[in-house]
């Protein structure tokens, strides 16, 4: 007797140790991913710059400082030779390597600096420009040892500063690394979720609603479940193959569009919302309906009024959970175009397109270094989106929460 | 014997347990229901009067909650039940095509087993069969219905200071009030009330109870007990079910104290049930 208590206490001592033990383990691996990619990714928000002076006067551009402050200033200023103008006060300044020192959109910084100071153009100045990626890598310990020669030189002469990169967080795809932005991706991928959202979850809604509570049980509804079911477990990658087939073919939408790209992930997450929003129907006491019923709604009312809002809770989990999956998803974007070089934002659902996961993929397959900073950036990008998300998600959850 | 009887002789003293002269509110003929292949109720034919409250009394799985559900309708929701036979409502039968189920479950109203409050305000609870109806167009005829609807519930007292407050926070007994206010606040003809007590403690049974005697009258009642002393103290009628049949249908005190029937007999000494 003695004995088999004490077997028994020593058995639920080994099950909780090992549930400890997996939620340790779970934990460090999380923890070890955030560490690595906030280390990684912190830099990739910065950018190195170095003061540039130049001598406006002596340069002689020709623009006025009326001009400056008018639309036409970007046109004025490169008809002016602006950026000879900074490629030369480059090679002033740092001697003959000048120009490999700073970066190529170096002059517009300078353009920009131009603009929302006019006076600059009557005096010398110190502009902080970026600086190339030969340069950050030479900082970086890599690179040319001549370069790095120059660098530790300079260095010494406290010329260069730690900056963050606004843009970064503004611009689009570039194949520089010091240039490139995240906020193309970020905005397709709003698009691409709003699209999928607008979709999905209505339509998914509705068959939930109308397979539980309005639907005969015959073959044809047992049919039509297992076939959802079967859905939801589809890989990601045959729903690009359909989208390519469906809206790229046959319907000859926009390649590379966000909204063919929203259009394929809302095929991809309707089985999940389908699924969550049916149990979370049946989870509705069949009490709340008899007393509505009983004091004479009818059935669009009794689902309306009383259904709905009480299922909406686990609706609105679902629904997270398979946009979350939609966020983070490649493969079926890849099929349909969406991994174009996109340089330039999307203005609207049918310009070319691409997002976050994609734009990781992307740069993740670049050899040049400094890319490495910009993925685990980007990859920081699209953790606080989800981040985002999910937060929105709980909370509209715990608001629409019925206490019982 | 005696045990039995003295609830009822106890109802004789405070209401007189005659049953009143009878105004044939609902009627029943011939029916049957199935479940499928079960056949649940076998050939009822019933009247229900409006001055009296009818009690059903029976073992479980009798039938005499499925008899209640087709009074409104209610079998409707479950697939498989089918319906025979002649139910009316004031002379119209409630099963024909010209019939709106919405509208008869507005004029016979039911209060179910388990108190099954919304979610909601208490406020809300009430005012959510008359809104749909389109009782109260303005918010003031809607607080006037509310405040009307608890007090002949005997709940206004409890309540009126909290009405924002969920109706699922109150007790069981004065949730059970709340859905017979929710009820009533349709103004319906007929209400149905399916073993209202049966999750209740005796002292919210009583109130219960009281609320059915002062309601009689007003509204035709049928209520559902699994209780004989609950039938004894609050009915003036009683139909006494037995596997799908009914067996004897009359006025209480007759039932309790002579019943014709000797499976009648059976079951109120306790034989079985």
């Amino acid at each position: 007797m003695q004995k088999r208590i004490r077997r028994r206490y020593a058995a639920e001592r080994r099950f909780k140790f090992m549930g400890l033990a997996a939620v340790v383990l779970s934990a460090g691996f999380l923890a070890f991913l955030l560490v690595t990619m906030l280390s990684n990714g912190l830099a990739g928000f910065s950018r190195t710059e170095v003061a540039l002076p130049i001598d406006f006067p002596a340069a002689k551009l020709d623009v006025t400082a009326k001009q400056l402050q008018n639309r036409g200033a970007d046109l004025a200023l490169a008809g002016a030779g602006l950026d000879e103008v900074v490629d030369k006060a480059a090679t002033a300044a740092f001697g003959e390597q000048g120009i490999d020192i700073i970066s190529d959109r170096a002059w517009t910084e300078v353009r920009e600096a131009l603009k929302s100071d006019p006076t600059l153009l009557s005096r010398k100045a110190r502009i902080d420009v970026p600086v190339s990626q030969d340069v950050q890598n030479a900082l970086d310990g890599g690179g040319k040892p001549a370069m790095r020669a120059i660098v530790s030189g300079m260095q010494a002469k406290g010329l260069f500063s730690n900056k963050f990169d606004f843009g970064f967080l503004t611009s689009a795809d570039s194949t520089d690394p010091t240039n490139v932005g995240i906020w193309g991706a970020l905005k397709g991928s709003l698009f691409t979720m709003l699209v999928t959202l607008l979709i999905a979850f209505p339509i998914g809604v509705l068959s939930a609603v109308y397979l539980e509570e309005y639907a005969p049980r015959n073959r044809w509804t047992d049919l039509i479940e297992v076939s959802i079911n079967n859905l939801a477990a589809v890989p990601s990658i045959i729903f690009g193959l359909l989208g390519l087939a469906v809206f790229l073919s046959f319907l000859n939408l926009p390649r590379s569009a966000s909204l063919v790209g929203g259009l394929t992930l809302a095929l991809m997450i309707m089985p999940v919302i389908v699924i969550a929003s049916r149990n979370a129907i049946k989870a509705v006491p069949p009490s709340i309906r008899d007393a509505a019923l009983g004091v004479g709604a009818s059935k669009v009312q009794v689902i309306f009024h009383h259904v709905l809002p009480l299922a909406l809770p686990g609706i609105l989990t679902g629904t997270i959970i398979g946009m979350a999956r939609a966020l983070g998803e490649t493969a079926p974007l890849l099929m349909i175009g969406m991994r174009a070089f996109i340089a330039q934002p999307p203005e609207g659902l049918t310009d070319p397109a691409t997002v976050l996961p994609v734009q990781i993929f992307l740069w993740s397959d670049q050899v040049s270094r400094g890319f490495v900073e910009r993925t685990s950036a980007a990859i920081i990008v699209l953790l606080v989106f989800l981040l985002a998300m999910n937060a929105l998600a709980i909370y509209l959850r715990n608001r629409f929460e019925t206490r019982w | 014997m005696t045990d039995i009887q003295a609830p009822a002789v106890r109802t004789n003293q405070t209401d007189p347990a005659v049953a009143a002269p009878a105004q044939i509110k609902m009627t029943a003929r011939d029916v049957n229901v199935f479940y499928g292949a079960n056949h649940a109720i076998k050939d009822v034919s019933i009247d229900v009067d409006m001055e009296n409250v009818t009690a059903f009394i029976g073992p479980s799985g009798c039938g005499k909650s499925t008899f209640l559900r087709t009074l409104n309708r209610m079998n409707d929701t479950i697939s498989i039940a089918k319906v025979t036979g002649d139910i009316t409502l004031d002379g119209e039968d409630i099963y024909s095509s010209d019939m709106d189920v919405v509208q008869l479950r507005a004029r016979v109203g039911m209060v179910f087993q388990k108190p099954n409050p919304f979610p909601k305000s208490i406020y809300e609870n009430v005012a959510y069969g008359p809104r749909i109806h389109g009782l109260a167009p303005a918010r003031r005829d809607m607080d006037q219905i509310v405040e009307s609807a608890l007090r002949r519930a005997g709940l206004w007292e409890e309540v009126k200071d909290r009405l924002s407050d969920s109706g699922t926070a109150l007790s069981g007994g004065q949730q059970q009030r709340l859905c017979i206010a929710r009820a009533i606040a349709v103004d319906p003809e007929v209400i149905l009330m399916d073993e209202p007590c049966s999750a209740l403690d005796p002292i919210a049974t009583a109130k219960i109870e009281e609320l059915i005697h002062a309601l009689r009258g007003k509204y035709a009642i049928v209520i559902v007990t699994h209780n004989m002393q609950q039938a004894a103290r609050v009915s003036q009628k009683t139909a006494f079910f037995h596997l799908g049949h009914l067996v004897e249908y009359g006025e209480t005190s007759e039932i309790f104290t002579n019943p014709r029937q000797e499976r009648t007999k059976d079951y109120i000494t306790g034989r079985y049930g």
